[in-house]
């Protein structure tokens, strides 16, 4: 005699696996819908564990050091630089724009990196093609200075590794490609090809003049190697001995604290998407535990007639989807770790970011969690049948629901423990709680109106035609398809469209340039003495042209109401006016792009103590009223200033915004420099025209910095498009869980759609008939989606435009519209593919079934 | 006398591996315009699966299936299902009403699919000879069994059919509905001239027909013809 399976187990335990083991079936969309979504959350929170690792671990290398401490245009002080070398090494590099320029005058915007070959790079090593030690590829032979360029420029300027180019003064021959700087993520991004030069180099370029804006980076290896401990008391000694140093601090262990913030902010997103995948499943999971329930809905009625009791029979067949539900969360969690050492390379090409793929337990246990309460939240109220509904009304599948009430309760509890959680693990807890709140929401919504719809279908007077009857009726009979086809394609729409706006608007701000609404170029470092020339140089160029100018400095607040900066509280919103130095400005006006919010601007002829006027949004974020006192540190120079007035600023207009103002004569005598813009719109030969007045620039102010508004943009447009590349694949995940959802709803509809087909065809109906029937249907169902979605998907990408992104909204109603019907029609095919099966039967051998 | 069915040498196995069934083997049946047949014999004889394989409810593997001069075999699946739609009412045990349409609505779907100018009124008569009249627009769940079936005879009538198949339909009703629903069936096949082909379990509604066929084991056992 064998052994009965799983003998050693309870009755309820051996029951269910026995059960489920023997009738697997119905269980595979489940578990792809919990597995898809566990995996999502899980792999998005181990991808962003492993590259906070992957930071820290090669803090050293990507900071070039311990620590490091930066000026903007100027240098640290003698006692400064003795301070810190008393502790350790220390390895010095320059950071600016130039223009490169060919001997015919062709020019290109570059970063400039100046380093001393003899002690870069500290950490790590830098790549060039062909390798060559650093000294030798930047040392000087005849007169001319060896440079490392990003391919990039050879392509923009035109040349070859070999050729000469000039920058400012002095002249550099192209002797390699620079492949992989250790150091470049603590550079930030930049909008130009880099160019590697030796500071000695920098010197002979005449660039590096008071007011101009360099970026002096000191970094020290402390000597003997430090603990963190150590390291912190360090930083904390060098602030202490020079309290007005003004200068921008990193340390190893917060390489680039922005950087990281983001990173933060950007897996938050990633997972709420991810989360939403998972709710998005959550319907195709209630499809199948209510397929199940009804499979076994004999099963569940003889077992509690032969003496189980209710609470047993719930038990087993809890067991039985919650095994499922344990199998589709192992394979989410395996699928998940997967996501980080793929990714890995990816980054590590891409971005050159380190990631360390490290494993992530607690994105593991967030995503069992995750997984387990969606499970419960969709599966409670339809397993709630197996125990409270007597023997008789299961066999007779009555739908009655008896005290169901207790069981959809502990379902809103599952749901409300959910969005605890996404709050709680959210890096925003407000954030996740409004995206979360909205995702519920806008579901809550599209159930409501399917409730609805299914309502105005039962009311409405019966049409004449019988295709539009039946559909209607398939509409609002029970257990119908209409919710699980609203929600679906109300999700699928939602997301695509929303994307579709928002990545609309950003291209929408490159059309502005071509409109003239922006300028065309921003000219950087123009001296002050050669103001008047560079404007009559301007007009000789684009007579037609608007030129702007405003005298410009570096400057960064250290103290807010006399209190240090790292130790006030500030608004996420505003902490980046504090994270390294801003341009500072002066004006007797009121500039343009600005307007006044609150106090009262300064007479043209002031010439009281310092006086600043803030941009009202960081006022607010940092907590600073009228009459309160900043203190800014401009090239060295502490500052307090009164705050005299608050402005609003026009950010979109790209053209020259400062978030802080001075008084005209707190820097009269200071060695600063001119910002210039022009636009001109885009006449006919723009190019042309963008071109000369490069080459000009570069042949006659080899010292200013020409920067093409539309490059720049297109930079920035280049990164959001790799984010919301990004955000694309996590909606993706969603779309597909939504179909899968539709999917499962479709089989589980399967059965009533059979007995209508069959009997139609009986009767008379062709299969054609019968296409047109459920094509109705779908298409009435989903166009009520179809109108939600848009309303959804608009406000999704206005809030995100306008309010995340500060840029206009724009509502391309052709697009929308192509979109929507374009999603109703794959819609409705799928629909109409899932119900040819049903189409395709013969009556007879199906009559012996129903 | 005209043929309306000729069944020859049909053959029919359903399900595949080892629940694969030889139900029908080689039944041959003719029946006259106008003829009331009764199907009998013990449960898995294949008296059903003949009824739905001369209704064109089921093909069959060999033998030929010719239903008033149309040969059933031929014709597509589509044109199928619109000669059944003109030539053949069917009632079924379980009465098989749409859930989601009303009475009225069950009964003019038919004549709907057909084309007919006036499937309302037409069904609004058919439903009245039933004495449904004060039914009209309920829902099939708000009718009592026999009720339903009443309906279901109403709709397999409505287009005025060459042939009545009718599956055990007293099968899921009481003796007294039962009956009434067999006087029903009888007397509108009377008053309309149809044939009426109908499987029962039942020796007292068998023996109302004017001929009855036994099968067995998927040949006919004894035909009253013969």
């Amino acid at each position: 005699m064998t052994t009965p399976r799983f003998a050693r187990l309870p009755f309820g335990l051996r029951f269910a696996l026995r059960d489920l083991l023997g009738d697997p079936r119905g269980f595979g969309v489940f578990i792809a819908c919990v597995a898809i979504g566990v995996a999502a959350i899980s792999g998005v929170s181990g991808l962003s564990r492993s590259l906070a690792q992957g930071l820290s671990r090669e803090g050293r290398t990507i900071l070039g050091g311990d620590a490091s401490f930066s000026v903007v245009a100027r240098e640290l002080s003698a006692e400064q630089r003795a301070f810190l070398g008393s502790r350790g090494r220390l390895s010095e590099i320059d950071l600016m724009r130039a223009m490169a320029r060919r001997d015919d005058g062709q020019a290109a915007m570059v970063e400039i990196k100046a380093v001393d070959p003899e002690s870069y790079p500290v950490f790590g090593s830098l790549e060039s093609d062909p390798a060559l030690p650093l000294a030798t590829a930047l040392e000087t032979r005849d007169g001319v200075a060896g440079a490392l360029v990003d391919p990039a420029l050879l392509a923009r300027l035109d040349v070859r590794s070999g050729d000469v180019v000039e920058i400012g003064d002095a002249r550099f021959r192209l002797r390699a490609n620079l492949i992989n700087e250790p150091d470049k993520l603590a550079g930030g991004v930049g909008f130009g090809p880099r160019v590697m030069i030796s500071r000695a180099a920098l010197a002979r370029t005449g660039l590096v003049t008071p007011g101009a804006v360099v970026r002096h980076v000191t970094r020290v290896t402390l000597v003997p190697e430090a603990s963190d401990a150590a390291l912190r008391d360090f930083m904390a000694a060098a602030d202490a001995a020079f309290p007005q140093a003004g200068w921008e601090t990193r340390s190893r262990d917060a390489v680039s604290p922005a950087f990281s913030h983001n990173l933060d902010r950007f897996a938050q997103l990633l997972t709420l998407v991810a989360l939403t995948a998972l709710v998005a499943g959550g319907a195709g999971v209630a499809n199948a535990v209510q397929g199940f329930v009804d499979r076994k809905r004999e099963q569940f009625a003889v077992l509690k007639a032969l003496g189980g009791s209710g609470r047993r029979v719930f038990a087993i067949a809890l067991m039985q989807v919650m095994a499922a539900a344990i199998v589709a969360i192992c394979l989410g969690l395996a699928l998940g770790a997967l996501i980080p050492g793929i990714a890995a390379d990816a980054l590590r090409q891409v971005a050159q970011l380190p990631v360390a793929a490290t494993p992530d337990v607690a994105g593991a246990a967030l995503g069992t969690l995750y997984g387990l309460l969606v499970t419960l939240m969709f599966s409670l109220a339809p397993l709630g049948r197996v125990h409270e509904v007597p023997v008789a009304a299961l066999l007779r599948d009555d739908p009655r629901p008896d005290r169901l009430w207790r069981y959809r309760l502990a379902a809103a509890g599952a749901g409300l423990s959910l969005l605890a959680l996404a709050m709680v693990s959210a890096a925003d807890a407000k954030v996740g709680a409004v995206y979360i709140g909205a995702a519920i929401g806008a579901v809550a919504a599209l159930r409501g109106a399917a409730f609805l719809v299914m309502r105005l279908a039962r009311a409405l007077p019966h049409p004449r035609d019988p295709r539009l009857r039946l559909a209607l009726a398939n509409i609002w009979r029970p257990k119908s398809l209409t919710p699980a086809l609203i929600v679906s394609i109300g999700v699928v729409q939602t997301l695509l469209i929303a994307l579709s706006l928002v990545e609309g608007a950003i291209h929408r701000e490159l059309e502005r340039a071509d409109a003239g609404e922006i300028p065309n170029f921003f000219f950087i470092d123009v001296p002050k003495e050669e103001k008047e020339a560079f404007r009559s140089f301007l007009e000789g160029l684009v007579p037609a042209g608007q030129i702007a100018h405003v005298p410009m400095m570096r400057g960064r607040i250290v103290a807010v109401k006399g209190v240090p900066v790292d130790k006030i509280a500030v608004a996420d919103d505003a902490k980046w006016a504090l994270d390294g130095d801003r341009g500072v400005t002066f004006s007797a006006t009121v500039p343009v792009n600005s307007q006044l919010a609150a106090g009262a601007w300064w007479p043209e002829d002031y010439a009281g103590p310092p006086r600043v006027s803030l941009e009202s949004k960081v006022a607010e974020g940092i907590g600073v009223r009228l009459g309160d006192e900043i203190t800014v540190n401009v090239m060295g120079r502490e500052i307090v200033a009164t705050v005299a007035n608050l402005r609003k600023l026009d950010w979109r207009s790209y053209g020259i915004n400062f978030i802080m103002v001075f008084s005209p004569n707190v820097f009269r005598a200071a060695p600063y420099t001119e910002l210039f813009t022009i636009a001109y719109g885009a006449p006919p030969g723009r190019d042309a025209v963008d071109q000369r007045i490069v080459r000009e620039t570069a042949k006659r102010f080899p010292q200013v910095v020409s920067i093409r508004v539309r490059e720049a943009i297109a930079a920035i447009d280049k990164i959001a498009g790799q984010l919301a590349l990004a955000a694309r694949a996590a909606a993706v995940i969603a779309i597909f869980t939504a179909i899968l959802a539709l999917a499962s709803a479709l089989a589980s509809s399967q059965r009533t759609r059979l007995h209508d087909a069959v009997v139609l065809k009986t009767l008379g109906a062709t299969r054609s008939w019968l296409l047109w029937t459920y094509g109705l249907e779908f298409a009435l169902v989903g166009l009520v989606a179809t109108i939600i979605a848009i309303a959804a998907g608009a406000g999704a990408a206005y809030f995100v435009t306008k309010s995340l992104m500060k840029i206009d909204f724009v509502f391309p109603a052709a697009t929308v519209a192509a979109i929507a019907v374009a999603t109703l029609l794959v819609t409705i095919g799928l629909g109409l593919a899932g119900t040819w099966r049903v189409l395709a039967r013969r009556p007879g051998p199906e009559l012996r079934e129903l | 006398m005209e043929q309306v069915i000729e069944l020859a040498d049909l053959h029919l196995t359903l399900g595949a591996g080892a629940a694969r069934v030889h139900v029908l083997k080689g039944v041959t049946l003719s029946v006259a315009r106008g003829e009331t047949v009764g199907l009998v014999g013990p449960s898995g004889s294949g008296k059903s699966t003949l009824l739905m394989t001369l209704a064109g409810l089921e093909r069959p593997d060999a033998g030929t299936v010719r239903v008033g001069g149309h040969d059933l075999n031929a014709l597509s699946e589509d044109a199928l299902a619109r000669f059944r739609g003109s030539n053949i009412g069917v009632v079924f045990q379980s009465f098989q009403l749409i859930p989601t349409m009303t009475a009225l609505e069950n009964v003019a779907v038919p004549l709907e699919l057909a084309g007919r100018s006036d499937p309302f009124a037409r069904a609004r008569t058919e439903l009245e000879a039933v004495g449904l009249g004060d039914r009209l627009a309920h829902y099939p769940g708000q009718l009592s069994g026999g009720e339903q079936q009443r309906v279901a005879l109403a709709r397999a009538l409505a287009p005025d059919p060459l042939i009545l198949a009718a599956d055990e339909p007293t099968g899921n009703l009481d003796s007294e509905t039962g009956a009434a629903i067999a006087d029903l069936i009888f007397a509108q096949q009377k008053r309309r001239g149809a044939t009426l082909v109908l499987v029962t379990h039942d020796p007292l509604l068998a023996a109302r027909c004017a001929r009855r066929v036994s099968l067995r084991s998927g040949r006919i056992e004894s035909d009253d013809a013969r």
